[in-house]
C-alpha cells in the first residue's frame, strides 16, 4: 500500500522531500529566527497601532520609533525571578509553556512563503516542507498547542489559573469545529489539502470583459467563498485568545488566566506561543483565502511579481494585514460575555457554517453535473430560508421562555427583605422595595444597565492597560 | 490516504435499498422520534413516540416478511440477506413490538412510565423530588429503544468484521443508557447501567483487538475473505487463533456466556424490568445470530481449532447458569442465571456441529424465538407483582402468590415450566431441537451435561412455583397491579407462543429449517 | 517519510529554544525567598485550598468536549470528502447531505434541550 502511495505523493509534491540536509536546517533556522524577530516587531506593532487608536504615543524611547521597546521588556523579563509557587504539578507545570512554544513554531512549518528560489544554486521551494494533508498538520499541531494552555491551567494548583485553562480549553474547542468547517468548502474548490496546492489552485482567475477590457477577477477564496472566510476569521480570533475572546486571561475577572502563577521565562513562552500563533492563523488565512504568495491584482500585472523572492514581500503584507486586524479588534471591541461567546460560537457560526458547506457542495456538484444554475439558486434559496426559519424560531422560543420565567419570578416573588442576613443589602432584580417604588424601579434598571457597562467600559480600561507592560504585570512578587 | 482516493477512478457504490428497508425504516423512525423529542411539547411526546415506534417495527416487520426468499449480499457485500437473517430480524421485530408495549405501560406504577421522570436529576435531590410531583417522563426511551433494534438487526445481517462492530456499538451504546433510566431505585439502575458501559467498553475492546488481528491474518474484512484465507494459508496460524478468541470474546460477553457473564445478574436487576425483558430476548438472539455467521461463515474452515473452546465456555456456562441460579432470592437474579443457563443449552447446538451447520441453525434459531417469547413474558409478569416501593422482586415477596391472584402466578408458572423445558411447553421442544442436533454433531458428552444442567435448572424453577401456590401467603404482601392493555397483550402473545410453540412446533420448526442457510 | 522530516527539525529548534530559555530564565533569574511569594496568587486574599488531584468541574465542560468530540469527528469525515468531492459529483453530495443532516438531527436536540446554554 505504502508502496502504491508513495509516487503519487511525490508525483503531487515532486518539489519537497528532496532538499539536503543543509537547506532543510537554513530553512527551520530561518523560521525560528522569523517568528521570534516577527514577534518582537508583532508586540511593538501592537502597543504602537493602540496606542494611536487611543490617541496616544506608544513607545517611542528605546530606539528608532521605539522599535527596540519589546526587545528590552523581553531582556528585562528573563532577568527576573523564577517563581514556582506551592502546591504546582512541577513536571506539567515546566512543561506547559514548552509544549505550547513548541507546538507554535511546529504549526508554521508546512506555511508557504514563497515559489521555488535559488539558495546558495540550489532550487528549492520557499517553503518547509509540505504534506498531502498540510492544511490537517497544521490544525493538529495547533490543537496541541491548547494542551500547554490547559497542562498550564491545571498544574498550577491555583484557582484562577484553573478556571482560565478550562474556559480556555472550551473557547478554543468550541471554535476549532467552526474553524473545520470554514475550510471544508476551500478542500472543495481546490480539490487538495496541501497549502502549496491551495495556493497553487488560487493561481488562476477567470477573466471577463467588460467594455472591452479584459479584467482579471480575484481567484482567491476568499472572494469566491466569502462566507467561509468571514467564518474562518472569527474563529481564528476565537482560537488564537484575542480581544475580543480573550475570555481565558480577561484581567478583570481571572488576573492573567491561565498564566498567573507563571513568571520569568516561563511568562515569557506562553506569550511568545501566543504572538506566533496569531501569525501561524493569519499565515494560514492568507494560504487559504488570499491566494498565499502570489501577489495581490495591481502587482500581479507586473510579469516577475510571482519569481524569486518578491513573493515573500507579498506573504508578508498580506499576514501584516491581518495582524492589523487583530490589533484593530483589540483597540475597538470590548470583551464578550462567556454565555454570548459561546453562544456566538455554537449557536450561529457552526450551523452557518454547516449550511454553507452543504450550499456549496450541491451548487459545485449541480453545476459539474450540468444542471441549471436556477436549479441551485432554488436550494439555496430553499437552504437560506430554512436557516432564517430556525432563528427567528428560536428568537420566537426565547422570548418565550423569558416570558414564563418573568411569570414564573412574578408568581414566586419573594418578600424583600433590606437586611437579610443582618446587613443592609440591596434588592435582587424583580424584588421591590415595600414603600420606594419608583425609586426600586431606577435602581433596577440601573443595576441591568450597569452590567453592560462593566463589561465594555471595563474592557476598554483593560485594553489600555493590557499587555502594555508586559513585564509590570507581574510586579506583585 | 489523500493520494489513494485520487488515484483510483471513483465508483460510486451500490445499495440494494429496498433489500434493507427494515433496517433503513427503523433507524429513519429513530431519527425522525429524536426530532420529535426535541420540538414536540411535552404533553404530545409519549404518544407520538407509542405510534411513531410501534409503526415502524410493524412496518419494518412486514417489510421483513416480504422480502422472505432474498439471498444476497447487499450494499457491497456488508450486510448479507439471507433465510438466516430474515428469520432473526422477523423473531427481533416481533419481540421489540411486545417490548414496546412494555416500554410504554403506564398502568401499573400510577399512570407514568417506569422510567425516570428526569434521568439528568441526581438521586435524592430537591431536582429529582420536583420531577417526579411534575410527573415528568423520560419519553427519549423510545428513540433510543428503536436506535437499539436497528443495531440488533444490523448485527446478525452484518457481513464483515467492520460491519459487525458498528453494528455492535449501535445496539450497545443505547442499551447502557436504557439500564441506567428506572424510576424506582434509581441508584441500583445506575449502579447497573455503569457496570454494563465499562464492562462492555472491555468486551468491545477485545472484539475490536481480535478484529485487528484477523485483518492481518487474512488481509480483508469481509467474512468471505476471511473464510478464503484460511483455506489458502496454513502455519501463520497465531494470527488466526489469538483473533479468533478475542472475537469470541466480544460476542461470547453480549450473549452472556460464562466466564463473561458477570455483569448479567447485575444489570438484569437494576435495569428498568421492560428494558431488562428487551435485553434477555432481543440482545441474546441478535449476538447468537452474529456469532453463528461470523463463526460458521467466516471462520468455519477453522472449525477444529475454535469448537475446543466454546465446548469450555458452554460447559462452564451451564454450570454457572444452573448452579448459581439455585441461591438467588431475588427473582429478576433468579431469571438472569436462567438467561446464562440457556445461553449455555444454545452454546451445545452451537458447537455441537459436524459437517453440516444447517440442522444446527435451525435448531437455533428456533430455540431462539421460544426462549425470547417466554423471557419477556416472565419479565413483564414480575412488573406486575408490585408493593409500596415498586416491583417487589425478591422471593419471599412471591410466597403465596398463586392464592392471592391464581391468574398472574398461573402465567408465570407457565413461563417457568417452558424455561425448565418440561414437555409440551416450547422450551421443551427448544431443547429437544438443539439436544438433538449437538447428538448428531457428535457432541453427545455436551448433551449430557446438558440434561443434567437442565434437571438442576428444572430444580429452581419448580422451587418457585411451589413457592407461589403451597406456601401461606405473608400478610401485607404485595399487590398484583391491574395492567392495561399494553402489559396484557405481551404476556397474553408470550402465553400463547409458550402454549402454541409447545403444542405445535412444526410450522415455526419448518420455517427455520429453510432459513437456515448463511449466503457467505 | 522525507516529507516530515523538516518537521522533526523545527520540532527540535522551537522545543530547543523553549527547554533553552526556560532553563536559562531560572539560572539567570534573582533568587529571594519570601513566603508570600510562593502562595497561590488570589489578589491578596488567603489562597482557596485546592483539592489534591484537580477537584471536580462543572459538568458543563464535559458536555462541550463531548459536543466538541462529535462535532471534530464529524469534521474529520468532511474534509476527505470535500477533497475527492469531484470525482464523486451527485453520489458524494447525497451521501455527505445525508450525514450532515443526521448529525444536525443531534445538533438541534441539543439545542432544544439546553446543552448549548451558557450562563
Amino acid at each position: 500500500m505504502t508502496a502504491a502511495v508513495m509516487p503519487l505523493a511525490a508525483g503531487e509534491l515532486a518539489a519537497f522531500g528532496k532538499d539536503p540536509w543543509w537547506i532543510i536546517l537554513i530553512k527551520a533556522v530561518a523560521i525560528t529566527v522569523f517568528l521570534l524577530v516577527f514577534t518582537i516587531f508583532n508586540v511593538w506593532f501592537e502597543r504602537r497601532v493602540v496606542a494611536r487608536m487611543q490617541h496616544r504615543v506608544g513607545p517611542n524611547v528605546h530606539g528608532k520609533f521605539g522599535l527596540l521597546q519589546s526587545l528590552a521588556d523581553g531582556i528585562k523579563l528573563s532577568l527576573k525571578e523564577t517563581i514556582k509557587p506551592k502546591g504546582v504539578d512541577t513536571i506539567l507545570y515546566v512543561l506547559a509553556p514548552i509544549i505550547s512554544a513548541a507546538m507554535a513554531f511546529v504549526a508554521f512549518s508546512v506555511i508557504p512563503l514563497g515559489p521555488e528560489v535559488s539558495i546558495f544554486g540550489h532550487r528549492t521551494p520557499l517553503q518547509l516542507t509540505d504534506l498531502p494533508v498540510g492544511v490537517l498538520f497544521v490544525l493538529a499541531a495547533a490543537s496541541l498547542g491548547i494542551y500547554g494552555i490547559v497542562l498550564g491551567g491545571w498544574s498550577s494548583g491555583s484557582t484562577y489559573p484553573l478556571l482560565g485553562g478550562l474556559r480556555s480549553s472550551a473557547q478554543m474547542i468550541s471554535y476549532e469545529v467552526a474553524m473545520g468547517l470554514a475550510l471544508v468548502a476551500v478542500f472543495l474548490y481546490s480539490g487538495s489539502m496541501s497549502t502549496s496546492e491551495i495556493v497553487g489552485a488560487q493561481a488562476g482567475g477567470s477573466a471577463v470583459d467588460i467594455f472591452g477590457v479584459t479584467l482579471q477577477l480575484p481567484s482567491w477564496y476568499g472572494v469566491v467563498l466569502l462566507p467561509s472566510f468571514l467564518i474562518y476569521m472569527i474563529a481564528m480570533v476565537g482560537e488564537t485568545n484575542r480581544a475580543p475572546f480573550d475570555l481565558p486571561e480577561a484581567e478583570g475577572e481571572l488576573v492573567a488566566g491561565f498564566m498567573t502563577e507563571y513568571s520569568s521565562m516561563k511568562y515569557l513562552l506562553f506569550f511568545l506561543a501566543e504572538y506566533v500563533n496569531m501569525v501561524t492563523v493569519s499565515a494560514l488565512a492568507t494560504t487559504m483565502f488570499l491566494g498565499g504568495w502570489r501577489a495581490p491584482w495591481p502587482i500581479s500585472l507586473w510579469a516577475g511579481a510571482n519569481e524569486g523572492w518578491w513573493p515573500l514581500l507579498w506573504f508578508l503584507g498580506k499576514v501584516l494585514v491581518f495582524l492589523f486586524v487583530f490589533i484593530w479588534l483589540r483597540g475597538t471591541l470590548p470583551r464578550m460575555r462567556y454565555d454570548q461567546f459561546m453562544r456566538l460560537g455554537w449557536k450561529i457560526l457552526i450551523p452557518v457554517a454547516l449550511v454553507w458547506t452543504v450550499f456549496v457542495a450541491t451548487a459545485r456538484a449541480t453545476l459539474s453535473a450540468g444542471y441549471q444554475r436556477q436549479f441551485f439558486f432554488g436550494i439555496g434559496a430553499v437552504v437560506i430560508v430554512v436557516l432564517l426559519l430556525s432563528f427567528v424560531y428560536d428568537a420566537v422560543a426565547a422570548r418565550r421562555e423569558k416570558a414564563e420565567e418573568v411569570e414564573r419570578e412574578e408568581a414566586d416573588q419573594v418578600e424583600f427583605d433590606p437586611f437579610a442576613g443582618g446587613y443592609p443589602v440591596p434588592p435582587m432584580p424583580g424584588q421591590k422595595v415595600p414603600g420606594l417604588e419608583p425609586a426600586a424601579v431606577a435602581v433596577a434598571a440601573a443595576s441591568a444597565g450597569a452590567g453592560s457597562a462593566d463589561s465594555s467600559g471595563g474592557a476598554g480600561a483593560e485594553g489600555a492597560g493590557q499587555q502594555a507592560d508586559s513585564g509590570e504585570e507581574r510586579g506583585r512578587g | 490516504m489523500t493520494s489513494i482516493l485520487l488515484a483510483q477512478e471513483f465508483k460510486s457504490p451500490t445499495i440494494e435499498y429496498a433489500k434493507v428497508a427494515p433496517l433503513l425504516i427503523v433507524f429513519g423512525v429513530a431519527i425522525v422520534s429524536v426530532i420529535a423529542e426535541a420540538f414536540l411539547p411535552r404533553r404530545f411526546r409519549y404518544p407520538t413516540q407509542v405510534v411513531l415506534s410501534l409503526g415502524s417495527l410493524a412496518a419494518a416487520l412486514v417489510v421483513t416478511v416480504g422480502l422472505a426468499g432474498s439471498k444476497l449480499l447487499a450494499a457491497e457485500g456488508a450486510i448479507a440477506i439471507d433465510g438466516f437473517t430474515l428469520f432473526l430480524w422477523g423473531t427481533i421485530l416481533v419481540m421489540s413490538i411486545i417490548s414496546v408495549l412494555l416500554l410504554a405501560e403506564r398502568a401499573v406504577d400510577g399512570g407514568v412510565t417506569a422510567f425516570a421522570a428526569q434521568a439528568a436529576a441526581l438521586p435524592g435531590t430537591e431536582a429529582e423530588r420536583e420531577a417526579q410531583a411534575r410527573r415528568l417522563e423520560q419519553t427519549e426511551v423510545f428513540p433510543l429503544f428503536l436506535f437499539a433494534v436497528g443495531g440488533m438487526l444490523l448485527f446478525p445481517a452484518a457481513n464483515d468484521l467492520l460491519t459487525m462492530f458498528v453494528a455492535l456499538e449501535v445496539l450497545s451504546l443505547p442499551l447502557y443508557l436504557l439500564c441506567g433510566l428506572a424510576r424506582r431505585r434509581r441508584l441500583l439502575s445506575q449502579e447497573a447501567a455503569m457496570k454494563y458501559f465499562l464492562l462492555g467498553a472491555f468486551a468491545s475492546a477485545f472484539f475490536l483487538y481480535g478484529m485487528a488481528m484477523l485483518y492481518g491474518f487474512a488481509g480483508t474484512i469481509s467474512f468471505s475473505g476471511i473464510a478464503a484465507a484460511i483455506g489458502a494459508k496454513t502455519g501463520v496460524d497465531g494470527l488466526l487463533l489469538a483473533g479468533t478468541a478475542l472475537v469470541a470474546v466480544g460476542l461470547l460477553f453480549k450473549i452472556g456466556a460464562a466466564p463473561f457473564h458477570m455483569w448479567t445478574p447485575d444489570v438484569y436487576q437494576g435495569a428498568p424490568t421492560a428494558i431488562t425483558a428487551f435485553m434477555a430476548a432481543c440482545t441474546k438472539i441478535a449476538a447468537f445470530g452474529a456469532l453463528l455467521r461470523l463463526f460458521y461463515v467466516a471462520l468455519g474452515a477453522a472449525r477444529w481449532d475454535w469448537q475446543p473452546m466454546i465446548w469450555v465456555v458452554a460447559i462452564l456456562t451451564l454450570g454457572v447458569g444452573s448452579v448459581l441460579a439455585l441461591t438467588q432470592s431475588d427473582i429478576k437474579r433468579m431469571l438472569a442465571y436462567s438467561s446464562i443457563a440457556h445461553a449455555g443449552f444454545l452454546l451445545i447446538g452451537f458447537v455441537g456441529v459436524r459437517d453440516h451447520i444447517s440442522a444446527n441453525t435451525s435448531a437455533i434459531l428456533f430455540y431462539l424465538a421460544a426462549y425470547g417469547f417466554a423471557t419477556i413474558g416472565a419479565f413483564a409478569v414480575v412488573t406486575l407483582v408490585r408493593d409500596a416501593s415498586g416491583e417487589a422482586t425478591h422471593l419471599s415477596r412471591w410466597v403465596g402468590l398463586g392464592k392471592r391472584s391464581p391468574i398472574v402466578a398461573s402465567v408465570m408458572a407457565l413461563f417457568l415450566l417452558a424455561f425448565a423445558g418440561i414437555p409440551l411447553t416450547s422450551g421443551f421442544m427448544g431443547k429437544w431441537a438443539v439436544f438433538s442436533a449437538a447428538w448428531q454433531g457428535g457432541a453427545w458428552p455436551l448433551v449430557v451435561i446438558g440434561v443434567v444442567a437442565s434437571v438442576v435448572a428444572a430444580f429452581f424453577y419448580v422451587r418457585v412455583i411451589v413457592l407461589m401456590f403451597f406456601s401461606e401467603p405473608a400478610a401485607e404482601g404485595p399487590t398484583v397491579a391491574v395492567p392495561s392493555v399494553f402489559t396484557s397483550v405481551a404476556v397474553a402473545v408470550g402465553v400463547a407462543a409458550t402454549v402454541v410453540l409447545g403444542l405445535m412446533p412444526e410450522p415455526l420448526l419448518q420455517l427455520a429449517a429453510r432459513a437456515a442457510q448463511l449466503v457467505g | 517519510m522525507n516529507l516530515y522530516v523538516p518537521i522533526l527539525v523545527l520540532l527540535l529548534l522551537g522545543g530547543g529554544f523553549a527547554v533553552v530559555s526556560a532553563v536559562a530564565g531560572s539560572l539567570m533569574g534573582p533568587k529571594r525567598w519570601n513566603r508570600a511569594k510562593v502562595d497561590s496568587y488570589e489578589c491578596g486574599i488567603e489562597p482557596t485550598p485546592q483539592p489534591a488531584g484537580g477537584g471536580r468541574f462543572p459538568v458543563k465542560y464535559y458536555i462541550t468536549a463531548m459536543l466538541f468530540i462529535i462535532f471534530d469527528i464529524e469534521i474529520i469525515f468532511l474534509f476527505p470528502w470535500a477533497v475527492a468531492f469531484d470525482q464523486m459529483a451527485l453520489f458524494g453530495l447525497v451521501e455527505m447531505v445525508l450525514f450532515i443532516v443526521t448529525v444536525f438531527v443531534a445538533y438541534a436536540y441539543v439545542w432544544r434541550r439546553g446543552g448549548l446554554e451558557w450562563d
